[in-house]
């Protein structure tokens, strides 16, 4: 138990998210829809199924057909996986494939293959399809909330 | 090849700035103040305690705890790391730490976290296709007392260089050009020399520098998916910190004729590798004597190719500093199939034991049992007992018939699975399901449990052990005789299946028989700066999956039930919390003195749907065997290893400080992203800081600096 009530450093947090909610509305998206979340539809069949086979080429000798990961490859799916990633954006998990995977050749897939091996993660991790692709560009990502669990279900 | 060229390894320094005001700010050793206390080695000294008797930050005002500064690494390497797992050194106000993808080294204003140099060295494809990548654990420092002070680290492609610690230039007196090839005189198989460039060996740990000598250790590919058993082979060396110059080896696989040499059966010596000591070591420099944690053969899981107890795998070893000859070894696992590689350094303790003095040497260790040596005689401070255990089926395997068990302390954390006490018991029905999955794998009431060929249509694998204490190690408090000791408290599986055909030579590697081969990679084999030189050529790679196709294009396929099957129980642990503990081990009694979970309850337990409504207690993190802690006067502080959202913090991942006397949490301080280096602490001027390394998931890695408000708050 905490002697001193709730850290200090919450506050330093808190400022973090303050700063980037600033930045959002204040950014160049402004307009965008800032409710929109992975159960919103983001992502077309179409796009997961190009993304899957891209997943099989790039991404499953080390994370696995099942997504699952091992040892130091990290699952991408599942409730680890999902409560990793909850509260950020699509953005966020954009940016980090993009710069750091495959781990072998970073940068080696372009934005629009790395934003269709994210539409098969979200597929698989039965998040709905929808009518427009994920889009390619981190910033318009940033504005997709990462939402573990359906709103509304709690 | 041995032969470096400038152009071809092109090293870059950076100097900012680096003006002292005379008379003035210098933070100089010559000025020997109550208000500069230093952190000079990875552990704090060469003991390895992690300890500082500061006290500035204590209960009182941990929360109070503010950012100093921090320094973002994503620019030391041609892409961010996610991975940083350093510990910086504070010496006369600078602070000095590897960083980033390319491993640079930086130094920076202790006070102010202001960049005063920056070294890198670009090595291609040697770096590229290094066991061992990315920051590593950090660095060391040298003086020689007169004003030349140099910083040692080895490169990710395993060079030790030596800078100037004023000005990040290399020492061109030392090696050539500053750096010491690694590479040269290591061997595989009947000594042949391994390729310079090529050749498979780094380090992630620092050099240890005593005196005016720098021991280096060695490691090798994670072992559980390699190519050949026949790899690098272990050793230990000391240079000369002014020249480079060689001044012993230790080889940790002994020749033929050579003490242990039989213990290779079949002239084995010749065909296997590994062996490496990659973890932090320890010195005591009065008894001029080194602690050697020696690491697993090859390969981690199948021993087949290697009958014999395999010395001088998983034991520890002293040796000699001056000369690096073997004093004692205790083995402390016979003939390794677990990969209970020795991952902690050694901890050195001056206790008393029914009133005797006695010079210990403790060791924390993966399978939760803390070793317990006089470090004189390498007699075990309580008797350590040869006890039968269960042997394996694998063809070819010979185990060993008994293991070394320690009698005190005991187990700071499960090193078995106890059925069904141990399993998960929220509800009935997750306690049924636990019980029901177990039936799959075969069981026994040891960590020392033998894997088995596992296949999807029989048993998946053999219950074993988990990880309790990996590569952070733990600490200790000279004042109190206590041992602090993180671990994971979650049990592992494990299987062996026939490789695809010319992947490997090694008859059985891990896998489970009916399942897709997949390649294990290692904590080194990510990302490094030169990466995008590696092909898939220049790694070991099945012919073809055998045994299931490539994932279907189209459809993309939903969760195919990859949870719930095995260890696991509806994405939860099959056991029931703490899943990650600290402890703190009183060395005079060899008892535990008190045992808290460590880490927040993980939002995916907390906001379980078969768990709502339930009471769940604070359960730890499992992750916590590999964050790394810190002893001060009064406290023990050791960050989160997971990120968690709760009602008292926003997302991320808190330092967290105990009373070290009770456990109890006293204070806590919010990061943005897990600790993934070993906190250290130094006070400049009168003012304490605690710098910790940061980075995972979303977050690419971070040094933060913490210090308290002004005076007055």
């Amino acid at each position: 138990m905490k002697k001193n009530g709730a850290p200090r450093a919450s506050a330093i947090g808190l400022a973090l998210v303050m700063t980037a909610s600033i930045a959002a509305i204040g950014g160049p998206q402004q307009g965008l829809t800032e409710t929109r979340s992975v159960w919103d539809g983001v992502y077309t069949e179409e796009q997961a199924t190009r993304g899957g086979a891209l997943y099989a080429r790039e991404c499953s000798s080390c994370h696995g057909e099942d997504l699952m990961g091992a040892d130091e490859a990290t699952p991408l799916a599942g409730a680890l996986f999902l409560s990793n990633w909850d509260g950020l954006t699509v953005g966020d998990l954009f940016e980090r494939v993009r710069v750091s995977m495959p781990q072998g050749d970073p940068g080696k897939l372009d934005r629009q293959q790395t934003a269709d091996v994210l539409a098969y993660v979200l597929h698989f991790n039965q998040f709905p399809a929808g009518d427009s692709e994920l889009a390619r560009r981190t910033e318009f990502l940033k504005e997709i909330r990462f939402q573990a669990t359906r709103p509304g279900s709690e | 090849m041995s032969r470096l060229s400038k152009p071809s390894v092109p090293s870059y320094v950076f100097l900012v700035a680096w003006v002292w005001v005379q008379g003035g700010a210098r933070p100089s050793g010559a000025q020997p103040s109550s208000e500069n206390v230093e952190w000079p080695h990875y552990n704090a000294d060469l003991k390895g305690t992690r300890y500082s008797p500061l006290d500035q930050i204590n209960a009182s005002n941990f929360n109070d705890l503010e950012v100093a500064w921090r320094l973002k690494t994503d620019n030391l390497g041609p892409h961010p790391e996610f991975k940083l797992e350093g510990t910086p050194l504070m010496v006369k106000g600078v602070l000095y730490t590897t960083a980033g993808t390319r491993r640079s080294v930086v130094a920076l204003d202790a006070k102010t976290g202001e960049l005063i140099w920056a070294h890198s060295v670009r090595e291609g494809k040697r770096a590229a296709i290094a066991p061992r990548q990315l920051s590593g654990r950090g660095l060391s420092y040298w003086t020689d007392g007169k004003g030349d002070d140099r910083v040692l680290y080895v490169t990710t492609g395993y060079r030790l260089v030596a800078l100037d610690a004023r000005t990040g230039a290399m020492i061109g007196s030392f090696g050539e050009e500053g750096m010491v090839d690694l590479k040269v005189g290591v061997v595989k198989g009947a000594e042949q020399p391994i390729d310079l460039e090529t050749g498979e060996i780094g380090i992630h740990s620092t050099p240890i520098v005593v005196g005016n000598v720098a021991l280096i250790g060695s490691a090798m590919r994670e072992g559980a998916t390699v190519s050949t058993h026949n790899n690098t082979k272990g050793l230990v060396r000391a240079f000369d910190t002014r020249s480079g110059k060689l001044l012993w080896t230790f080889h940790t696989i002994p020749r033929p004729g050579e003490f242990g040499g039989e213990t290779w059966e079949n002239d084995s010596w010749s065909i296997n590798g590994n062996v490496g000591v990659w973890t932090q070591f320890s010195v005591d420099e009065e008894l001029g004597l080194v602690y050697l944690p020696v690491e697993t053969p090859t390969s981690d899981y199948y021993g087949g190719h290697r009958p014999g107890d395999n010395l001088f795998a998983e034991s520890l070893v002293c040796v000699d500093l001056k000369t690096g000859r073997r004093r004692w070894h205790f083995q402390l696992v016979h003939h390794p199939i677990w990969n209970f590689d020795n991952s902690s350094a050694p901890i050195l303790a001056d206790i008393q034991v029914d009133g005797r003095a006695i010079k210990a040497v403790a060791l924390p260790s993966k399978q939760a049992w803390l070793y317990v040596f006089d470090r004189v005689s390498g007699q075990p401070v309580w008797p350590i007992e040869e006890r039968p255990v269960p042997q394996s089926d694998v063809p070819g395997e010979k185990t060993s018939p008994t293991q070394p068990h320690p009698t005190k302390p005991p187990p700071y954390a499960r090193n078995f699975l106890s059925v069904p006490d141990d399993l998960i018991d929220f509800t009935p029905e997750l306690r049924a399901q636990a019980v029901e999955n177990l039936k799959r794998y075969k069981w026994a009431p040891t960590p020392f449990n033998p894997a088995i060929l596992g296949h999807v249509d029989g048993l998946l694998g053999a219950v074993t052990g988990g990880t309790a204490t990996n590569w952070p190690g733990g600490a200790y408090d000279p004042e109190t005789h206590v041992v602090y000791a993180p671990a994971g408290n979650t049990p592992g599986e494990r299987s062996l299946t026939a490789p695809p055909d010319g992947f490997s030579d090694i008859r059985y590697v891990s896998g489970v028989g009916g399942r897709p081969f997949r390649q294990v990679w290692g904590p080194g084999d990510c990302c490094a700066a030169d990466s995008g030189r590696r092909t898939r050529d220049d790694l070991p790679q099945p012919a073809a999956p055998p045994g299931g196709s490539p994932p279907a294009a189209s459809p993309p396929r939903p969760p195919a039930g990859g949870e719930g099957a095995g260890m696991t129980i509806q994405g939860l642990p099959i056991v029931k919390p703490p899943y990650g503990i600290l402890s703190a081990i009183h060395l005079d009694r060899g008892e535990i003195l008190w045992q808290v979970p460590h880490g927040d309850t993980p939002d995916n337990v907390r906001n379980h749907p078969a768990l709502k409504g339930l009471d769940i207690p604070k359960t730890g993190q499992a992750g916590t065997s590999g964050v790394g802690l810190m002893v001060t006067k009064t406290l023990v502080v050791m960050g989160d290893p997971q990120i968690t959202t709760t009602k008292d913090h926003p997302r991320g991942a808190m330092l967290r400080a105990y009373d070290k006397a009770t456990g109890e949490e006293v204070g806590a301080v919010w990061m943005p992203a897990p600790q993934s280096g070993s906190p250290m602490t130094y006070m400049v001027e009168g003012k304490q800081y605690i710098v910790v390394a940061v980075s995972g998931g979303n977050y690419s890695g971070e040094y933060i600096a913490f210090s308290l408000p002004r005076a007055g708050r």
